[in-house]
């Protein structure tokens, strides 16, 4: 999302030192200092923990970007099966040589400093940090459920009047109700908010008609290991 | 024995490396290293309703999002036997071409031309050449926009559901996108005038065999059925069905992407494959182009998949012109997507990503949960195509200089347009 700032991007770059960006660049400083690290994605292996913890020793702020850095995201649905198994299943005999590890967020292994969640982040977010810590400060992200935003767009509510499985009620807002204002159910992608009260939207769905199981997986999708039923 | 080993390649999408195992001058082995961790997505399906599926396995990977979202919704409409709308297979073909805009963009602007004119990154290229990377990011950010317009989002469309689109664009949005096609139409010419002015690449040359969705009209991402494998004048056709013939894959130690060969061949898939199994495409402005890119096919030359996407790139922005134009010309209704009955059954979808031929294939229960899930990516199809071309550069490069190799070997990489986050999980045992 970093590089879809397109029309910021040159500016960007004139404000930032960029040393380390090995996806954007083939020369690196790979060993200095860091003020800020952001990093992307889950801890999948013990090469990623070591990679991270590296990470984290060079810099000052170290930044979780995305929700697969920040809740564990979608790979971490496995955290209750068998993780040998599942790589077999995939692989046959040879996945099991593999360097594996279930999905963890980052927070799990390192201090992380700040959060900035979503799959993908919405890039004002990464602007406003950017913006934010230029000037010395941590930027402000939401603390509401996506029906604030819902409702601010006067849109009608997909859950109670159409009976859709929308994870809404749950989820951190930020994204300005993108789903339901194209009349499609949020499916939490930018994870629970603090307060989230799930087993009140579990109820709401099971007397709907839908299945218990079903609805605990659908609203654990994004952030297993956070939304606890 | 000695080895040229390049531990983190550069300039792509995801963690992958490189290594070459020589004795002597003889090449003994060659490895595309991936190490994405496996994030056993199809595995972890199992079970979910049908309207979940595209969400989570378009979550593969951030810069073909649309691809897997379509391709998924494809294989599952096949197995409830649902046919969406013809509005629908034209939004659906937009953005597809949206999305193939701002891929091919971002890679040649940023990722690949660096490499001929030798500098590390697009951002270092842009303090020298800013009009040209202002070009390529002008071209990647109306793909995003084509995306945000049709999907709802520029990554990870949200706006894509079983039986059609939560909501069909309005007149404006696609008014304002015309204006963004029509500048991008007159950005053509600059396109093929930066493409002609690299260097020329020429250090790997390989008998390759192409494999490419064959289209009904010759050109499209979304339709047909059928992919046809071009070799040295032969061809033969696979059916979405038979997919497997042509995906046998082995999982291999080094890397978690599998491995594909067809007859016991390597194949090449994305720009220079589509090109190569559609020549008819070829017409007009491509065909002059072409000439001045001085492309001839079927091409020897895996570098000539950068020129192979600049031809793509400026024809995706006449093709979407086209169907906006016939959007407005028909009117864009406010249909509802197509109501859903589930079924037993299997689907098995192919479709053109930007990197090349991507499938889904999926089996339902009778209540539209997911029983088996199998995703083939481009770039797990391309890694023993990648290995041969690494190994014949190697093979043909007079110079014994380890930069001057490992130079070429990220060139040639990078001409792949890998999607390394892609191609893992992929692989599965037979």
């Amino acid at each position: 999302m970093i590089l879809n700032c397109e029309d910021r991007l040159l500016d960007l770059v004139a404000l930032i030192d960029i040393r380390d960006f090995l996806m954007a660049s083939s020369e690196n400083q790979t060993g200095c200092k860091l003020d800020i690290a952001l990093v992307e994605g889950a801890v999948l292996s013990k090469r990623d923990a070591a990679t991270l913890k590296a990470i984290r020793e060079r810099s000052r702020l170290l930044i979780a970007l995305g929700s697969c850095a920040v809740w564990g995201g979608v790979a971490a649905m496995d955290r209750g099966a068998d993780r040998h198994q599942l790589l077999e299943e995939v692989y046959g005999e040879t996945g099991l040589t593999y360097d594996s590890t279930h999905a963890q967020a980052l927070h799990e292994l390192v201090k992380v400093d700040f959060n900035i969640t979503g799959c993908p982040i919405e890039k004002d977010h990464f602007l406003a940090a950017v913006a934010a810590l230029l000037n010395g400060d941590l930027p402000l992200y939401p603390e509401y459920p996506v029906c604030t935003e819902c409702r601010m767009r006067e849109n009608n509510c997909l859950l109670i009047e159409r009976g859709l499985p929308c994870c809404g009620p749950v989820t951190v807002a930020g994204c300005e109700a993108r789903c339901p204002d194209l009349r499609v159910p949020c499916i939490g992608c930018r994870g629970p908010i603090g307060d989230a009260n799930p087993a009140s939207l579990l109820e709401v769905l099971e007397q709907r008609g839908f299945d218990r199981r079903q609805v605990v997986a659908r609203l654990r999708t994004f952030a297993p290991e956070e939304v606890r039923l | 024995m000695s080895a040229i080993v390049i531990e983190h390649l550069a300039r792509v999408e995801g963690h992958g490396g490189i290594t070459v195992e020589l004795e002597g001058d003889t090449v003994t082995n060659v490895r595309f290293d991936v190490f994405e961790g496996a994030r056993l997505l199809e595995p972890l399906v199992k079970g979910k309703r049908y309207d979940e599926i595209a969400s989570i396995l378009s979550r593969i990977c951030s810069i073909c999002s649309a691809s897997h979202t379509l391709t998924s919704l494809k294989a599952t409409e096949k197995a409830f036997g649902i046919r969406v709308s013809p509005q629908t297979e034209m939004l659906r073909e937009l953005l597809l071409r949206g999305e193939n805009i701002e891929s091919h963009a971002l890679h040649l602007f940023l990722l690949a031309i660096p490499d001929y004119l030798n500098y590390p990154s697009g951002i270092a290229l842009a303090a020298d050449k800013p009009a040209a990377v202002l070009l390529g990011l002008r071209l990647k950010k109306l793909g995003n926009l084509i995306q945000e317009i049709v999907g709802g989002r520029a990554v990870h469309p949200v706006n894509c559901v079983v039986g059609g689109f939560g909501k069909a664009p309005a007149v404006d949005q696609l008014i304002e996108l015309r204006t963004g096609l029509m500048q991008a139409v007159a950005d053509s010419d600059a396109v093929i005038d930066v493409m002609a002015s690299l260097p020329a690449a020429d250090f790997c040359h390989s008998e390759t065999f192409y494999a490419a969705l064959r289209s009904p009209n010759l050109d499209t991402y979304y339709g047909g059925d059928e992919v046809m494998v071009v070799s040295n004048g032969n061809r033969a056709i696979v059916a979405a069905e038979d997919y497997r013939s042509l995906t046998n894959e082995q999982p291999v130690a080094h890397s978690h992407a599998k491995h594909s060969l067809f007859r016991g061949s390597p194949f090449m898939v994305g720009s220079l494959a589509r090109l190569t199994v559609n020549p008819r495409r070829l017409t007009g402005k491509l065909a002059v182009a072409m000439k001045r890119l001085k492309l001839a096919l079927p091409a020897d030359n895996p570098m000539d998949n950068n020129k192979a996407q600049a031809l793509e790139l400026i024809n995706d922005v006449e093709r979407s012109l086209e169907i906006i134009e016939q959007l407005l010309r028909e009117g864009v209704r406010d249909e509802r997507a197509l109501p859903v009955q589930p079924r037993a059954g299997k689907g098995t979808a192919i479709t053109e990503a930007p990197r090349g031929l991507l499938i889904h294939s999926y089996e339902y229960d009778a209540d539209g949960r997911i029983i088996s899930a199998d995703v083939i990516t481009p770039t797990a199809l391309n890694a023993a195509s990648m290995e041969l071309h690494f190994r014949r550069a190697v093979e043909q490069c007079v110079e014994r200089e380890e930069a001057v190799i490992a130079r070429r070997l990220g060139m040639i990489a990078r001409a792949y347009d890998p999607c390394v986050s892609c191609s893992v999980h992929l692989m599965r045992k037979r």
